[in-house]
């Protein structure tokens, strides 16, 4: 049985003890997925119905479960996304035991942006008729035009650096998980942005974050964004940032994001994933991550039961060697 | 807002490396700043007087002071502008003497950044709110951890006071290391014939709980009102039955157990009462040394005792405790002088320490105060000293000097002398430091009356030789290489804090130095005072010293405490967190982190909430820098009144 149809049949199975199951369905062109939220057995027909399948399912679905705290609800979850789940738990900020995580041997997720520039000159996403795949690629058909992309070339790049791409926890799991790819994140791509000069980099993330058009979809998008309505960004008291179209005031909320997600962020990517303008407000975030992993020991959303180093209060602490005089 | 701006000259101090005037005339075109006026000196009488005029002639609402330090002035200007009618947190002040003036030379510089630490406090000072503290109750009762003669002090000061005290010594007896002191300097005096009575009057004082073979398991709350945990170690012997006879110790037959308080320079039986002086006289078995204890048959003591007082299933026990102050008294300890491979790193019996050597030289000691090597018994004609071992060495990580050392060193070479005639003492010193009433003369008295030849160098290496023991070193005022055939060599240690000093300063919340001693709130104008309050110190656990200053710090954190608890309600700070309901999401972050737990969980209409309790808040900010939407603050250093520094600092 095709790995979908499995995840269908967990999902049935699962539906009479939850308030609904979350899940991948069609979205709003060939390329494009949403969210699903099922609730009866009729809803499940949608699940992954679409052209690309479990490569399309781009969406971290645990961005849902804050919210839905106190129901217990199902959720299927590629491996980037179970280790949202695992933070959130180990943060508190959900309970275990009110979510049922459906897992499956993920191989990899599409990047959009990566799928668009690939397109000929011109020509959007939009306007994608058909798509289907085909072995190792990717067949699109533009009206008549037809083109065939390597699925290589057009996956998310977390998934290169992936190192749970089964469900680091999971209630059932749909065929059977691989074993963990031997993989080293060396933050490559950090490389470049820290060769430039310190002026260069600011000159970087001016022009960039100038394109910044404040729709905050980059902190809507985040699992662990728990704030929601009482973010920092639209609050008068505390003063954090001011409301003026300034192309600091833009990076200052970056800055900001990347220093509330410090030790806690997963690295799944979907803050650069939602951004409209392209910015890559990633790399914030997983230099804070490289960080983390160097001083602390910490890789967030491995284990649920760990403390995130920065919430928690210890006099010494274990990695850092302040006192050492013998 | 109408503000008013001080500038301090502190006489030169400022003025010489910072434009006064000129900063004067930049605060007066600050944001509702309409007075500004230089100083000379701001803490003068006649400062403050003109700053409490400027409040009452020109209505100020708010004033800065741009001076020294707040650590130092600063409750001293809440004071004056409190007097003047304003409420005290209505007042910023600028750091432009340790933050400028002092650390730069260039004077244009330092103007504009002076202008900037004041445009700063101006930004801040628009911010401020009028705080109002609260009244909180406390205990009149004090805790003394360590039963040393500075806590012996404190303690005994204390209840002379009226105040109840509850003194909690690690050991199974008080007196920490003066109790193994034989005779001290400078008068030669026995020691524990000085000590001895005190040690009684603690036993013997109705107003102090003595808890020793205990220690301090948790310490929570804060000035006056601490809950303190206090684990009571398994002593195996009912405390309350035993009388000290000391039967058991006869007929134990477990004869080899290390004996702590003869630092090991003899042995002793598993069950054991330390000395004969021991305050409380209570025998308390070693559990590793004990045949029953450690899985063997036995069962003598309990047989041998009249009073029916061992009890060999015996546990720890946890008592609490309420108090509103701390004295914490836990002294020190020598450094692990093995450290030294060229003193033989502890494998020569014949090279010992200057507390075992006090030891041996103790009529209580384990050779009845007949000095004998510990290898053969034989008694010493050539005794050689080395001073500094583990002090002013920065090679082991002991820059320091431990104090006492040359002092008791000259000390030990007179008792040589009076124990020996026929003895010779050589000490090999870096230099004589003998400040203090009388010391001079004292180690000129051993040099001189009782011929103990000093020589000026440090000792490279000690070997054996035959049932000798050759000490090699150089004599740096004559220029020569020195080889000595000794009998015995008495190395002066020196000291480090307690061994278990930084975790208690953790549940005290306490600072502690790189090498353990306890911070002083000050080191000229609070020597006994820490920067948790409530919480003091006396004796060597803030740093090194002899007796007469220990028994010095004892009085004096003794008079703290009292003058602390002398009324019975204490003012609550007010600059403490508080959440704002409207913003907390309830993620618990700042629950988390806060490490005085001063942060519950409240359920309001369904939906977690994190609440401040006030009383335990010590306002450290740990929660505010946490908090991610900024819902929880702390008053007098909300994220605003931080931003507005920022901004005013950015902007210049
Ligand atoms: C060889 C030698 C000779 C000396 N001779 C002289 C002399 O002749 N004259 C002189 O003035 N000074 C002399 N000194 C210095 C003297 O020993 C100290 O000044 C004095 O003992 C300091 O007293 P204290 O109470 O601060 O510390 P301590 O005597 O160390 O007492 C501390 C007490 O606290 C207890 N304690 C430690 N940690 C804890 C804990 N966590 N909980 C509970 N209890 C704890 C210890 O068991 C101990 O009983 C000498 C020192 C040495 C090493
Ligand atoms: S990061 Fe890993 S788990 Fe996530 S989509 Fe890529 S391969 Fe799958
Ligand atoms: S900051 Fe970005 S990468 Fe990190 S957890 Fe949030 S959405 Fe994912
Ligand atoms: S998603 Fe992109 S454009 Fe929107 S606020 Fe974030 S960075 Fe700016
Ligand atoms: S300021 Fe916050 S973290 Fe610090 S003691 Fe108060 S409540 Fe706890």
């Amino acid at each position: 049985m095709a790995i979908h149809e499995q995840l269908k049949k967990i999902i049935l199975d699962t539906l009479p003890g939850v308030e609904c199951v979350i899940g991948w369905g069609p979205g709003q062109d060939a390329l494009h997925g949403s969210p699903v939220f099922m609730r009866k057995p009729e809803d499940v027909d949608s699940f992954m119905d679409t052209p690309l399948g479990a490569f399309g399912a781009v969406n971290n679905l645990a961005l849902f479960l804050p919210e839905l705290s106190g129901k217990k609800v199902g959720v299927v979850v590629k491996g980037c996304d179970s280790r949202s789940i695992v933070q959130l738990v180990a943060e508190k900020l959900i309970k275990r035991e009110e979510v049922v995580i459906i897992g499956f041997p993920c191989e990899g997720a599409a990047d959009l942006t990566k799928i668009e520039k690939a397109l000929p000159e011109g020509r959007e996403a939009g306007e994608v008729t058909g798509a289907a795949i085909v072995g190792e690629t990717l067949k699109l058909s533009l009206g008549s035009e037809e083109i065939s992309l390597g699925l290589a070339d057009i996956k998310a790049d977390k998934c290169t650096r992936c190192k749970t791409p089964g469900a680091v926890i999971s209630d059932a799991f749909a065929g059977i998980a691989g074993k963990a790819p031997e993989v080293r994140d060396e933050y490559a791509d950090l490389a470049a942005l820290e060769a430039m000069s310190l002026d260069e980099r600011f000159k970087f993330w001016e022009r960039e974050m100038s394109r910044c058009i404040r729709c905050y979809a980059c902190r809507n998008a985040c699992p662990l964004c728990v704030c929601r309505d009482h973010c920092v960004a639209g609050s008068r008291s505390p003063h954090w940032i001011t409301q003026t179209d300034s192309t600091r005031d833009k990076l200052m909320f970056q800055i900001i994001h990347a220093t509330h997600l410090a030790g806690r962020c997963t690295g799944c990517g979907e803050c650069q994933r939602a951004c409209p303008a392209g910015i890559p407000v990633l790399l914030l975030k997983r230099t804070f991550n490289r960080g983390v992993a160097e001083i602390f020991g910490y890789d967030a959303g491995m284990d649920t039961e760990a403390t995130p180093p920065l919430l928690t209060f210890q006099v010494e602490e274990a990695h850092i060697k302040e006192r050492e005089w013998q | 807002m109408k503000i008013g701006v001080f500038i301090c000259h502190c006489g030169s101090n400022i003025a010489a490396t910072v434009d006064v005037l000129k900063v004067v005339e930049s605060a007066k075109s600050m944001p509702e700043v309409v007075y500004a006026v230089n100083s000379m000196y701001t803490c003068s009488e006649p400062g403050q007087q003109a700053i409490e005029e400027a409040i009452k002639e020109r209505g100020l609402t708010g004033v800065v002071v741009a001076s020294c330090t707040p650590r130092m002035h600063e409750p001293t200007f809440r004071r004056t502008v409190e007097r003047a009618g304003l409420n005290r947190y209505m007042f910023e002040m600028a750091n432009i003497r340790e933050h400028v003036s002092w650390v730069g030379k260039d004077k244009a510089a330092n103007t504009a950044k002076a202008v900037d630490l004041v445009r700063m406090a101006v930004e801040k000072l628009r911010l401020d709110k009028v705080l109002i503290p609260k009244f909180i109750p406390a205990t009149r009762k004090v805790l003394v951890i360590g039963g040393g003669v500075a806590g012996i002090q404190a303690a005994l000061d204390c209840a002379e006071g009226g105040m109840d005290v509850v003194m909690v010594e690690s050991e199974p007896s008080i007196g920490g290391k003066m109790s193994k002191l034989d005779k001290t300097f400078p008068t030669v005096d026995c020691s524990s014939c000085v000590l001895g009575p005190r040690m009684v009057d603690v036993a013997q004082n109705e107003r102090i709980e003595l808890h020793a073979y205990s220690e301090i398991a948790s310490i929570s709350g804060y000035v006056g009102n601490f809950d303190v945990t206090i684990r009571k170690k398994a002593t195996y012997v009912d405390w309350d039955k035993c009388t000290g006879c000391g039967l058991c110790t006869e007929k134990c037959p477990s004869k080899k157990s290390y004996d702590r308080f003869n630092e090991g320079m003899g042995e002793t039986t598993a069950i054991n009462i330390p000395f004969p002086q021991a305050i409380p006289k209570k025998a308390t078995i070693t559990a590793a040394s004990c045949r029953l204890l450690s899985g063997g048959k036995c069962g003598v003591c309990a047989k041998i005792c009249t009073s029916q007082a061992v009890d060999y299933t015996q546990k720890d026990r946890e008592i609490t405790v309420k108090v509103g102050a701390v004295v914490a008294a836990t002294g020190y300890d020598l450094m692990d002088w093995t450290v030294y491979g060229e003193y033989g790193a502890g494998r020569y019996p014949d090279v010992i320490t200057s507390l075992q050597y006090e030891r041996l030289l103790s009529a209580s000691g384990p050779t009845g105060g007949h000095i004998r090597r510990p290898s053969d018994g034989r008694e010493p004609k050539e005794v050689v000293f080395i001073q500094c071992v583990g002090s002013r060495d920065p090679s082991v990580g002991r820059p320091y000097c431990s104090g006492f050392c040359c002092m008791y060193t000259a000390k030990q070479a007179i008792l040589t002398k009076d124990h020996i005639p026929d003895s010779r003492s050589y000490v090999f010193y870096m230099d004589i430091r003998s400040p203090g009433k009388g010391y001079d003369e004292f180690t000129r008295r051993a040099q001189e009356e009782y011929k103990a030849q000093y020589i000026r160098g440090r000792v490279s290496t000690v070997y054996p030789k035959g049932d000798k023991l050759v000490v090699k070193g150089v004599d740096t005022l004559v220029g020569e290489q020195v080889e000595l055939e000794a009998d015995l060599v008495v190395l002066a240690v020196g000291g480090e804090a307690s061994q278990n000093a930084p975790k208690l300063a953790e549940k005290l919340r306490i600072s502690y130095d790189g090498y353990g001693f306890f911070m002083e709130g000050h080191p000229k104008l609070k020597p006994v005072e820490t920067n948790t309050a409530g919480v003091y110190l006396a004796g060597s656990c803030q740093g090194l010293k002899d007796i007469p200053s220990s028994v010095a710090q004892g009085s004096a954190a003794a008079a703290k405490v009292l003058g602390l608890l002398s009324k019975d309600k204490l003012e609550s700070d007010p600059q403490t967190a508080g959440v704002d309901v409207k913003r907390c999401v309830g993620c618990r972050k700042c629950i988390n982190v806060c490490p005085f737990g001063a942060i519950r969980e409240v359920d309001m209409r369904g939906q977690i909430k994190a609440e401040v309790i006030e009383a335990v808040c010590q306002g450290c900010g740990l929660c505010t820098a946490t908090c991610p939407q900024g819902a929880v603050q702390l008053s007098h250093f909300t994220d605003n009144q931080v931003l507005a520094e920022v901004e005013a600092l950015c902007q210049s």
